[in-house]
């Protein structure tokens, strides 16, 4: 339903997206995934027709956006950054309104600007006047304006920016829903909203795609960060080569902890897509003599996933990348955690 | 083309809706109101009066009282037009860039062309409902006269007022599309219709085939004829050509801005 292939945008002589490809089928939500800066914004408004590349090609169903772009601007729903509201319009008049320009058939306006009142839960809202409305509320309308013209394909750039943890949940609903009858590109720099909501991620770093995958593969290609946490009185130096030969352990590290005198904490690092044998490794521990306080299984996360693969390119400014990239993705959970 | 057509109409209709829901544009009809009916009634009395002075000097020759006030009136309108106009068209697409709306309209299926020509259409058109009342109280004070003014002098006189207007709200849009401050826009719009107001004397100085030029592009030069009766072609096409470079302008700058980082 979207391909792009080698797409490119320049502003003078700073690249904000270097050879971006990649394709979405017909029904699929893609996630797309990257920090603030990344170039999520620029590529959703190529898409969109709003900006033209510098080279390469987007098309969206089958439509070349730039040189088609009428053609593609009747098939797209477009949610920009800022939802574009006429704000002195009741909900109700600006959705026909929009539905208008978007070339809705006067038969089906009505019907069609009542239905995305409905998927938005703005019924009871459709007499107000958007200025009016909270910001919540408006990122609905947005989102409504978006699907108002019932469009093949929907971009939404940060659909859920703003709103309250029980908007948030909401929304995604609203999103999941669409999938199928419609192929949906979201884009997002919170983490645990792409594994709730899309069938696919791309992540983007630096205006390039680095990974394209499902949540689920994603986090299984580098299994690597799986493994055990163990909490340990006695002599490890002991125990370490015993651990050290069971099957599947890549490494042993010593976490750095406020324990009582004699115990340490140790993490047992599996290779990548194996998964390591519990009882064996509490077996080895018991075994030497050692007493074993703690074991906690860890998982590889999206959010590992995504600072491995956002932060590999330049390990020498390892440090200063990591913070870079973490902070919207901390701030992003605090916003879908507390939901 | 009905397609074009029909988005023409849906920009319209928006538009001239934001205008009936705007305080702004209440202010600025009430404004303009309060001060064309003082000077309606100042230049009445003015010309009965001149008419009295003359009589009474025992002045033989004719006076077309009605005529002469006419002009006059239509002089001042044109004069107070001249400050509300910028007003009417400085939030034309400064506000939609502020409140980027200008993105929906923009990966929309229309074309700038449809939405440049609808918001000019519903801005004249908020425009000509300024100044109907004008029309009615002429037409009530120039029926009474004997012998009544033609009915087409007056029209003729509107027309002309409208068209100024329409060109002066075409060059508003396009500045208007060049910002996000609908206050730069209504400056800086108010300062080039001065300049285009102004120009007649500014080429008078000059003289030579320059000064010419510059005076044919006045825009009170050609008002004045249409105001006075005289319908020139020269005039409705200067007009026109100001308003189809207002809509073209327009048109592109919305492409050429889009383009840059924003």
């Amino acid at each position: 339903m979207i391909d792009v292939e080698h797409l490119s945008k320049t502003y003078g002589t700073t690249a904000a997206i270097e050879d971006v490809t990649f394709s979405v089928e017909p029904g699929e939500i893609l996630g797309f995934l990257g920090p603030n800066g990344a170039g999520k914004t620029t590529t959703m408004r190529i898409l969109s027709g709003y900006l033209p590349a510098t080279s390469g090609t987007a098309k969206v169903a089958g439509y070349e956006v730039h040189a088609d772009s009428m053609a593609v601007r009747q098939r797209i729903g477009y949610l920009p950054e800022t939802p574009p509201l006429y704000t002195d319009m009741t909900v109700e008049s600006f959705l026909h309104f929009v539905a208008r320009i978007k070339g809705v058939s006067a038969g089906d306006r009505a019907q069609n600007v009542e239905s995305a009142l409905a998927k938005t839960s703005l019924t009871d809202r459709r007499k107000s006047l958007i200025r009016k409305l909270s910001k919540g509320y408006r990122q609905r309308v947005g989102i409504a304006q978006a699907i108002v013209h019932d469009p093949p394909v929907i971009i939404l750039d940060e659909p859920t920016v703003g709103l309250d943890p029980r908007q948030i949940i909401e929304v995604r609903n609203l999103i999941k829903n669409l999938a199928g009858n419609h192929t949906v590109i979201l884009s997002t720099h919170i983490l645990p909203e792409v594994g709730m909501t899309c069938n696919r991620v791309a992540i983007i770093n630096r205006g390039r795609v680095v990974a394209t995958n499902t949540p689920e593969s994603l986090m299984a290609q580098l299994m690597g960060g799986s493994g055990y946490e163990l909490e340990i009185e006695g002599d490890i130096d002991a125990v370490q080569p015993r651990l050290q030969i069971i099957q599947g352990v890549k490494a042993i590290d010593r976490l750095m902890a406020e324990l009582p005198e004699g115990r340490h904490k140790l993490k047992v690092t599996a290779e990548a897509g194996t998964e390591l044998p519990g009882r064996e490794l509490a077996a080895a521990i018991v075994g030497a003599g050692l007493g074993l306080f703690e074991m906690r299984r860890i998982q590889a996360t999206l959010e590992d996933v995504f600072l491995q693969l956002t932060t590999e390119e330049a390990p020498l400014e390892a440090d200063t990348e990591i913070d870079e990239s973490k902070e919207p993705i901390e701030s992003g959970e605090t916003t879908g955690e507390a939901g | 083309m009905r397609v074009i057509l029909a988005n023409i109409v849906a920009i319209y209709r928006r538009e001239l809706q934001s205008y009936f829901a705007s305080p702004l544009a209440y202010v600025v009809a009430g404004v303009f109101w309060l001060l064309s009916g003082l000077f309606f009634v100042f230049i009445l009395n003015v010309t009965i009066q001149r008419v009295a002075y003359a009589d009474a000097s025992g002045y033989q020759g004719a006076i077309d009282a009605p005529t002469q006030f006419l002009q006059s009136f239509l002089g001042i309108l044109s004069s107070i037009a001249l400050f509300v106009l910028p007003i009417l068209s400085m939030s034309l697409y400064a506000e939609e860039r502020k409140r980027g709306t200008l993105e929906l309209l923009a990966t929309s299926p229309v074309t700038n062309w449809a939405v440049a020509i609808g918001k000019l259409l519903a801005v004249v058109t908020f425009f000509i409902t300024l100044l109907l009342p004008m029309l009615v109280y002429e037409l009530i004070v120039l029926t009474a006269t004997n012998p009544p003014v033609s009915l087409s002098v007056i029209l003729l006189g509107h027309l002309g007022l409208i068209l100024l207007a329409a060109a002066v709200l075409s060059l508003g849009m396009f500045v208007s599309s060049l910002t996000d401050s609908t206050i730069l826009a209504a400056i800086f719009t108010f300062a080039l219709v001065l300049f285009l107001w102004i120009i007649d004397g500014v080429g008078q100085e000059i003289g030579g085939w320059i000064g010419a030029v510059f005076a044919n592009l006045s825009l009170l030069k050609h008002y004045n004829n249409l105001a006075q009766g005289i319908l020139d072609s020269s005039s409705l096409i200067l007009f026109g050509s100001y308003i189809v470079l207002g809509i073209f302008l327009t048109a592109q700058s919305v492409n050429v801005f889009r383009f840059q980082r924003s």
